[in-house]
């Protein structure tokens, strides 16, 4: 290969930007997965509710090579988020414990 | 049945007054076969309500028993656990009897295969559950409050954000179900959120 650093950073900018999600996920199955397990109970799609808004999540991680990776563990670890008062709770841990279905709900979300 | 007699006679055999038999006898017998038939019903009645009944068919136990096993109703730290009846069956006689009548319906179910398969359940989830939460609201979550009661929570002792709702909720009068759906089963993929 004549230029590896350049494709190396071709591919990682394909990876990292939202139509690169868009293409290979399944949105009708992600939102189900979203709601079978409650993630609509704090957040939507396009607004604030106890949680930020998944497109404000999706622009959040927008460019980030390791979005994917950090949604992945934010879903499954029980990590501490912050509230709008300051105050700090654990996430809920997705009760799906199915991999390729967690990639795609998170795929999804950064994809919005 | 019939006898040689006819079932005329077997009647007038079963309405004459003993004649062999003191009325102590009689009456003794007859509240010793009450209580082992009283026994035996509430017996078999109990054992309709064991977490062993209600997974004894592949449809309990492949979809929402495994989803009940991940949930903190089956494995908690306190080491109480709420089984299925605890849950969806009531306490007290008269509720227990109706939605035991009711469960005739699940009989034919079973018999029709309406929920045989993984894909039929998920199918029909949003059907189930909705029946289920309307019994538990219509009851203001009389199942819940068995265990669970504003008055002894401890509030302070709750996250913030537990708090703040169960405040609230105390406040307006809801109870448990307005708000914890799903928490032992996965919701129906259909299921949308208040202000979502």
């Amino acid at each position: 290969m004549k230029y590896p650093t350049l494709y190396a950073a071709a591919v990682a900018a394909a990876l990292s930007c939202p139509a690169a999600f868009a293409a290979d996920v399944d949105a009708e199955a992600a939102e189900s997965l979203a709601r079978q397990n409650g993630c609509f109970k704090c957040h939507a799609i396009d607004k604030v509710k106890d949680a930020p808004s998944y497109q404000a999540v999706a622009a959040k991680y927008k460019g980030k090579p390791d979005a994917e990776a950090k949604l992945i563990k934010h879903i499954n670890s029980g990590e501490k988020v912050r509230f709008d008062d300051g105050h700090e709770e654990e996430h809920k841990v997705i009760k799906t414990k199915d991999e390729p279905r967690q990639r795609n709900l998170v795929r999804w979300i950064l994809s919005l | 049945m019939t006898t040689d007699r006819g079932t005329g006679g077997l009647w007038r055999t079963w309405a004459r007054p003993g004649t062999r038999r003191s009325l102590a006898a009689l009456l003794a017998a007859g509240f010793i076969a009450g209580i082992v038939f009283w026994g035996g019903f509430n017996t078999a009645l109990d054992a309709t309500n064991s977490l062993d009944f209600c997974i004894s068919c592949h449809e309990m136990r492949d979809t929402v028993f495994q989803e009940y096993k991940e949930s903190v109703h089956y494995n908690n730290r306190s080491g109480v656990r709420a089984i299925c009846s605890d849950c969806h069956v009531p306490r007290d006689w008269t509720h227990k009897m109706l939605r035991k009548a009711k469960a005739g319906f699940e009989l034919w179910g079973k018999l029709t295969g309406s929920i045989d398969t993984p894909g039929k359940f998920e199918a029909r989830r949003i059907v189930l559950a909705t029946h289920e939460w309307e019994r538990m609201q219509a009851s203001g979550s009389r199942e819940c409050r068995n265990c669970h009661a504003f008055d002894a929570m401890a509030l302070a002792r709750q996250k913030p954000q537990a708090r703040k709702r169960h405040t609230e909720a105390a406040q307006i009068g809801k109870t448990c179900i307005d708000c914890h759906k799903g928490i032992a089963h996965l919701l129906p993929a259909e299921y949308v959120e208040e202000n979502e």
